[in-house]
């Protein structure tokens, strides 16, 4: 029960930092699918390098698990070719289509239904995928520094400097 | 509608990878929202076949309940309309400006784009498991 109000209060917050940046919006989105606006790349890039320092260091600490997703390419590059296909028609990805409707974007409750939709018919195909897309190139859970065979910190420290390039990069094409 | 009132993506990104971090630490929760769509749909599926949920494994391994990330995503709602509505930028629209510019005023049209679209990005989000 208190897992569930803690989920609430995130989400509330999550919510309110994601409009006061505007990063909800279909014009944002597509802004950054036609690469004239990188407002959203900007708010993700910036969420992504302060909490991957701070659950890393959690983590060093013993403090806090890692949650990593399993590798099969098959499944991985499909999926991800139509997630951007989907995302693409519907200006919206699954998290800021809630955000969309709660700043009065009514048109996301379309893409609302369409996802639950979406959802139900993927349960269904389920079975036939894991014996196809599942079953090409699973690589189990890996991770960069495994791959690279080096510690962590080097490969946070290398994304935050190209993170830092690509600001200002942003910033001075004034994107 | 008042764009200056809008913050840095920078700064509003910064203070949400704060959010995650604590999130992870407090309740030991990663961000996500694709897996409750599964949710919503095996709770509408169940109100009409209930032995479905039994079935498919689908069902079997995300539960239809309402779990943290099933009320995260609740939050993100009702969160993004007080920032919405505190800085007056709330907005009831059915066609989203980029789209009316190069569509005109096609809600129907914007309509089965957003649905379809929605079918494709969740049959895809859930495959990637992202």
């Amino acid at each position: 029960m208190k897992l569930i109000i803690i989920g609430f209060i995130t989400g509330l917050l999550f919510g309110f930092l994601l409009q006061k940046a505007r990063v909800v919006r279909y014009d944002k989105q597509l802004g950054a699918l036609r690469l004239i606006d990188m407002t959203i790349i900007k708010f993700m890039f910036s969420a992504v390098l302060v909490s991957m320092v701070g659950v890393y260091l959690l983590y060093d600490l013993g403090q806090v698990d890692l949650s990593i997703k399993t590798t099969i390419l098959g499944a991985n590059i499909i999926g991800a070719i139509l997630f951007g296909l989907g995302w693409g028609m519907l200006g919206y990805c699954p998290g800021t289509s809630l955000g969309a409707v709660g700043e009065g974007r009514l048109d996301a409750l379309w893409g609302i239904l369409g996802m639950i939709f979406g959802a139900g018919l993927f349960a269904h195909a389920y079975p036939l995928l894991k014996n196809t897309v599942y079953a090409w190139g699973d690589h189990g859970k890996i991770t960069l520094p495994q791959i690279l065979n080096i510690g962590h910190w080097p490969v946070i420290i290398a994304f935050i400097i190209i993170g830092l390039l690509l600001f200002v990069w942003f910033e001075r094409k004034g994107l | 509608m008042p764009r200056n009132s809008a913050w840095s993506p920078y700064a509003a990104g910064a203070l949400t990878g704060v959010v995650v971090i604590l999130s992870v630490w407090i309740a030991g929760q990663y961000f996500g929202a694709s897996t409750s769509f599964v949710r919503a749909a095996g709770m509408i599926e169940g109100l009409f076949a209930p032995e479905r949920l039994e079935q498919l494994e689908y069902y079997v391994r995300v539960t239809p309940q309402v779990d943290w990330q099933w009320m995260f995503v609740v939050g993100i709602l009702v969160g993004s309309f007080i920032a919405a509505v505190t800085s007056g930028s709330f907005r009831v629209q059915l066609v989203p400006d980029m789209w009316q510019e190069k569509f005109g005023f096609t809600p129907v049209r914007r309509a089965l784009m957003a649905f379809f679209g929605g079918v494709i990005a969740m049959f895809g989000a859930r495959m990637a498991d992202g």
